[in-house]
């Protein structure tokens, strides 16, 4: 039996979306019926969480019982290797998140398995796993295979993979969990400074600065731009590290995933992979920017290249 | 208290490059070097550290790569530091994060150091994963993605913030020894004027190889790699619908469009 | 003229007449005394100077026959202010007449007479006309010096200003009122002296009029005479004089000598300061910056001891006379920095700590810091090296080497606006400071219809080195390709460098990163070493500036010329084939780097002349031309939002003009800056910023173009 184990994902307690595009990724690599997936979650009350597993195609959840509910990488790491001692499963999957790069390349290092992060593609080539990632920053996409690898460690990139909406009765088997050596110790969660009201993951219309802005005080023409037009103000990473913006409208893989936008006006950002993390699944994307070769370029729907403050200057008039 | 600093010289590539004969990766000609943002960061905090501490702190960077990762070394030592390491060997080539974290790890125990301190992840693969790996290879305590960090000499244990995502950051205590990866913002890295780095080639900068370790060959390059490239391409990029005309005429047709979804949103 | 009657040698003014052994013998004891306090005030400058760092003077014949013109002519102060030059020539020439005097009777009495045991010379005629000539002199000399009181007191010129622009007014070096002082101490020390004088002069008139060989003559004197029959009738008498007169002449005597032992302390020490200022002066600076060993120890100003004797000299002369102050354009827009105070301070610092026995501990020698007397890192970051400052400072200080020099120390520290740094950075990556990659460099070539040679690979007659901004600013593309275009047309044989082109690092230089300004000209040269070329020429003021000043002691020698210049030329021989001539009215502005440094003001206004453009001057233009903000590294640093940028306050000074529809560039940087600023200042309905080239292609092709 080829399984596929899902290491289930969760903070603050709720399942991260993640966690269900994982589930769905793992479900369409079962090529044969010889193929299981197995979704293991840790948790200090994982009936909780089990509950909203019952998706269609998997066919085991597997309940850990932790002491902490939040995640902690010593605990991860021992349950895991335990987990895969136990169930020996060929494909191991969890999301590209923050929490899996603390433990999975811990456990691929002890074990020499197979191991890649950030993959957006896997597939079958006769009995060789396929992963398929970028390099040099999304300019070129790079096929991954691992020889001679019993079992191989992959963290999925988010916003990929559409999860399962249908539902199903899955089995749930309980797993002990081994002593840890805990070396590290949660004291707190630090909540970013909202300073205004705004939570922009819940916005349609977002209006979007980056780098182009060049300086701080010329971000209130962009405000006034948002405003007049009627879409939230959004920014890149780089405006908020310089504490132009505050960072809960900071649009990316470390900000949020503006999960509700359904148009995405970007100005002066050329697109990091770690912001395009947070808006590529928007339908309708308008990037502005002088850079034509702009990696932005590459997602969105149109394109514009020219200046950003002149087009501004311009825009507003239409939305008086 | 010794902080030993891994830092990566990443390539980067330009649109019109060509794939190397084996398919594997971009031909070497097409290749320029810069040295990796998030080590600029990771550096500057050593470097902060040694400031504040003096003599009770030795930091010390290290790169694994050919005679340019030179380069990246004396752009640290141009700013502190007093000698670096540098490790090569042919057999290192095409050694992904684990094969690389191997020789760091090996390096780690032979200085005797206290911290490691590599970025979160490197720009040319994004992998964000050696700094961990060699906490796995070490088996140390560790932190990933960190965004504030509270160390003092002799420190049995740290504090440091670790950034999740949402913009939400949580406080953690760490044991020490501790490998730590470092996360953009954490400070500002400061200027290294050419003079500095000029200077910097006064530094003693040891050259090994991972052999002088005891890693074999096969511990290391392509067969020591968890991963395998099988091949390397450009992607079909979808590309925008370019809005084309005068500044005027460009503004006009966004407007357009906006107006368009809005209304049918 | 003389009575024949009258024994000639005795038509002369018998020194100390009747005087007592005692007080001649007190007069001359005072008289070493002042002057050994003057010399032993001299001797404190001079050692102050020489525990700066040593220099080494060339072309000092060279310096002093131009400060000699420099004096003789007034040249440096009659510029701009041409009341105020001619009256300090006034007092100027008059004292000098004075002096000379003073120095003719000490000479013939003091010396000779007592060696010979007679009056050489003055005496009769010669005594007659001496006094002629003194007592018109004086009269000179008081007329200046009246009208320098009525111009501090009652003109309330700005530049007299002394309110800082680097200090809030609760800072303890913010207020002035010890130089209010000084400087009227020093005009009614000079006055009193005058008055003094006329009104002795009077007295012994007024004493001897009884004596024929005295009394006949006195039209000799008018002023004193004047003087004389004033006080006469106002009944004095012959002796009421007598009784008045020991008073008056030690009266006299002593202010003259407090002025004396004073010179080296006061303002009046700028008699000798500003002479020896201008005779070291270098006048290649600032267009060429002076080269630094980039591989000593440490570079750069921190201490005042770090100064060169010239450099500290040079905070010495320095009269407050304002001009730096008014002509920087930072100071204009309202920046921390005034050149004028930044010398001053360096002045004040080194006279606090330079003129001790014993020089205090290093840290307060430190010339960059918050305290009193130092120098803020905004002050220094507020400079756009546009060289107004120096250029009109008529006694020769160089603020902007020193402002650069202690940038370099700021650099090597790290001290520097993020923004900076970040232009560095990509400087020292990718050779450009806007952080484009390499190969973009030559990208706005591809827009062309034909292929601009390679002069890396081919032999060309002229081989362009574009610049950063011109490469890769968007507007600016236009004009390079403008550029081409007539050089093709005009079938020049030219090619670029394409990528091999790094910054030519001006403005690196002037930011202070001298290691850097070194590998990018280093790279160059060695990268035109290889090509094969008679000349180079460039539209960007920047790189022609260093290119053409300071590239050849890095062992660049090139003969290098701005595309005005070449175009000049061109159009001379009639190489441009020019379908037509525009007629427009415009006006022109100099760039800092092509205009003041270069001092290339006329090739431009000939090819707009030639092209059929009239240019209206704006009120200030060729060395007075106003800076658009963009030198000093300030291009890549933001300005703050709520100040008028020195481009807007010039846009402004064009907008006034009427009937122009164009403000007429000749820089990447003055483009960047102007296309910004006519909008922001809502002035582009009026005006459209367009550079010369541009103006010169449209007139090549047969179709009216819009420009």
């Amino acid at each position: 039996m080829n399984k596929i184990m899902v290491i289930a994902e969760h903070r603050l307690g709720e399942l991260t979306a993640a966690t269900f595009e994982v589930i769905a990724a793992a479900v369409g690599l079962k090529r044969t019926k010889g193929f299981s997936v197995n979704v293991a979650v840790l948790a200090s009350n994982p009936a909780e969480f089990s509950a909203k597993l019952n998706i269609a195609g998997v066919d085991e959840i597997i309940e850990i019982q932790i002491q902490e509910n939040q995640f902690q990488t010593d605990t991860y790491e021992a349950i895991i290797n335990s987990l895969l001692d136990e169930y020996e499963p060929s494909v191991v999957l969890t999301s590209n998140s923050i929490d899996a790069w603390s433990c999975m390349p811990i456990i691929a290092a002890k074990r020499q398995c197979g191991f890649a992060t950030d993959v957006f593609a896997l597939n079958y080539d006769g009995d060789d796993l396929i992963a398929t990632r970028a390099a040099y920053g999304e300019k070129m996409h790079v096929d991954l295979e691992f020889p001679g690898k019993e079992t191989v460690l992959i963290t999925l990139r988010g916003n990929t993979y559409k999860p399962i909406e249908q539902e199903a009765s899955v089995p749930v088997s309980s797993f002990s969990a081994p002593s840890v050596n805990a070396r590290t110790t949660h004291k707190r969660f630090i909540e970013p400074e909202t300073t205004s009201d705004v939570d922009i993951a819940q916005a349609e219309l977002l209006l979007s600065i980056g780098r182009g802005i060049e300086n701080e005080d010329n971000i209130e023409q962009f405000e006034e731009l948002a405003d007049t037009m009627g879409f939230t103000l959004g920014c890149s990473r780089p405006i908020a590290d310089n504490g132009w913006l505050p960072k809960s409208r900071q649009v990316g893989q470390s900000g949020k995933i503006v999960v509700a936008c359904n148009t995405y006006l970007a100005f002066g950002i050329s697109g990091s992979v770690q912001h395009m993390a947070g808006m590529k699944h928007v339908p309708n994307i308008i990037a502005v920017n002088t850079d034509a070769e702009a990696s932005i370029f590459t997602i969105a729907k149109y394109g514009v290249v020219a200046d950003m403050f002149e087009i501004a200057d311009e825009l507003i008039n239409h939305f008086e | 208290m010794k902080i030993l600093v891994p830092v990566k010289q990443v390539a980067i590539i330009d649109e019109d490059c060509e794939i190397r004969d084996d398919g594997k990766n971009v031909d070497v000609d097409f290749l320029d070097y810069e040295i990796n943002e998030w080590d600029n960061y990771s550096w500057e905090l050593a470097l902060n550290l040694q400031e504040t501490y003096g003599e009770d702190v030795e930091i010390v960077p290290l790169t694994v790569g050919p005679d340019e990762a030179d380069d990246v070394l004396l752009n640290c030592l141009a700013k502190g530091g007093e000698r670096g390491i540098r490790v090569w060997d042919d057999a290192l080539v095409d050694s992904d994060s684990f094969a690389i974290a191997q020789v760091i790890a090996k390096v780690a125990e032979h200085e005797n150091a206290d911290y490691v301190l590599t970025g979160t992840l490197s720009s040319d693969y994004s992998f964000a994963a050696t700094g961990m790996c060699v906490a796995g290879l070490l088996n140390w305590a560790h932190a990933a993605v960190v965004s504030k960090v509270d160390i003092t000499p002799d420190a049995q244990q740290i504090t440091v913030n670790r950034e999740l995502e949402a913009g939400i950051e949580e406080e953690i205590t760490v044991e020490s020894p501790a490998v730590l990866s470092i996360q953009l913002g954490i400070n500002e890295p400061r200027y290294a004027s050419l003079r500095g780095i000029k200077q910097a080639k006064a530094k003693p900068i040891e050259v090994m190889s991972h052999k002088d370790f005891g890693l074999t060959d096969a511990e290391v390059g392509e067969i020591g790699s968890l991963s395998k490239v099988r091949k390397m391409y450009a992607p079909e990029l979808s590309q925008a619908e370019l809005i084309e005309g005068t500044v005027a005429e460009q503004a006009k047709r966004i407007a357009e469009i906006v107006k368009e979804l809005k209304g049918g949103a | 003229m003389i009575n024949p009657e009258h024994d000639a040698q005795v038509v002369t003014r018998i020194v100390q007449q009747d005087f007592p052994l005692w007080m001649s013998v007190t007069f001359y004891l005072a008289a070493f005394v002042s002057t050994a306090i003057f010399f032993y005030g001299c001797y404190i400058q001079v050692r102050k100077y020489k525990r700066g760092q040593p220099f080494s003077l060339t072309h000092i014949k060279k310096g002093i026959v131009d400060m000699i013109k420099d004096l003789l002519s007034h040249r440096t102060l009659r510029r701009r202010d041409h009341s105020a030059g001619l009256m300090h020539a006034l007092i100027f020439f008059s004292f000098v007449l004075l002096f000379i005097g003073t120095v003719t009777i000490t000479l013939d009495y003091d010396i000779l007479r007592p060696i010979t045991g007679r009056m050489i010379f003055w005496y009769g005629e010669f005594y007659l006309w001496f006094s002629f000539v003194l007592d018109i002199a004086g009269l000179a000399f008081a007329i200046g010096l009246l009208y320098m009181m009525y111009r501090r007191k009652w003109m309330a010129l700005p530049k007299l200003n002394y309110a800082r622009s680097d200090r809030t007014q609760e800072e303890p070096d913010y207020d002035r009122s010890w130089y209010r002082f000084e400087d009227w101490l020093f005009l009614w020390n000079l006055v009193i002296i005058m008055i003094t004088g006329y009104v002795l002069e009077a007295d012994r008139l007024v004493w001897l009029q009884d004596d024929p060989t005295v009394w006949d003559y006195r039209w000799w004197s008018p002023v004193g005479t004047l003087f004389a029959e004033a006080m006469k009738s106002m009944y004095l008498t012959s002796e009421g004089a007598e009784s008045f007169r020991y008073f008056l002449w030690w009266f006299h005597a002593l202010t003259a000598f407090l002025f004396v032992s004073l010179l080296p302390f006061t303002k009046a020490k700028h008699i000798f300061t500003a002479l020896v200022s201008l005779v070291v002066r270098n006048r290649r600076s600032p267009a060429r910056l002076p080269i630094t060993d980039a591989t000593a120890e440490s570079i750069g100003i921190r201490s005042i001891t770090d100064f060169n004797w010239k450099q500290l000299l040079h905070t010495d002369a320095c009269t407050k006379c304002g001009r730096c102050h008014e002509a920087c354009p930072a100071n204009a827009s309202g920046f921390p920095l005034s050149p004028r105070d930044m010398i001053l301070s360096l002045r004040e610092l080194s006279n606090n700590t330079l003129q001790k026995i014993k020089i205090p501990e290093a840290p307060l020698l430190n010339v960059v810091g918050d305290g009193v007397n130092q120098i803020r890192p905004e002050t220094l970051w507020s400079c756009r090296t546009c060289g107004a400052c120096q250029e009109i400072c008529p006694v020769g200080i160089e603020h902007v080497p020193m402002m650069v020099d202690i940038r370099r120390a700021l650099i090597e520290e790290g001290e520097m606006d993020p923004a900076v740094q970040t232009a560095l950075q990509n400087l020292q990556k990718k050779g450009n400071s806007i952080g484009e990659n390499k190969r973009k460099r030559a990208a706005w070539t591809k827009k062309l219809d034909f292929d601009i040679k390679d002069a890396r690979k081919e032999p060309v007659d002229l081989l362009w080195f574009v610049g950063d901004y011109a490469s890769l600013d968007p507007r600016y593309q236009k004009v390079c390709q403008s550029f081409a275009r007539i050089l093709r047309t005009s079938g020049v044989d030219f090619g670029i460098l394409f990528e091999s082109e790094m910054s030519a690092g001006n403005d690196v230089r002037r930011v202070g990163e001298e290691g850097l300004f070194e590998y990018l000209a280093e790279n160059n040269i060695e990268t035109l070493a290889d090509c094969d070329f008679n000349r180079i020429v460039t539209t960007d003021p920047h790189s022609f500036n260093t290119l053409k000043n300071e590239y050849s002691e890095l062992g660049g020698n090139y003969d290098v010329l701005h595309a005005t210049q070449l175009v000049r030329q061109m159009l001379t021989d009639s190489q441009i084939p020019l379908a037509r001539t525009l007629s427009k009215r415009v006006t022109y502005h100099d760039s800092c780097h092509l205009g003041r440094l270069n001092k290339e003001y006329d090739a431009p206004r000939e090819v707009l002349g030639s092209i059929g453009v009239e240019i209206v001057e704006m009120p200030r233009n060729r060395d007075n031309a106003f800076c658009c903000g963009a030198g000093g590294g300030r291009i890549w640093t933001p300005d703050p939002i709520e100040i008028e940028k020195p481009s807007e306050i010039r846009m402004k000074e064009a907008a006034s003009i009427e009937g122009i529809e164009a403000f007429v560039v000749n820089c990447p940087k003055c483009m960047n800056m102007f296309e910004d600023a006519v909008k922001s200042t809502g002035s582009d309905d009026k005006l459209k910023v367009i550079e010369i080239i541009e103006l010169v292609e449209n007139c090549l092709v047969d179709e009216v173009q819009p420009l």
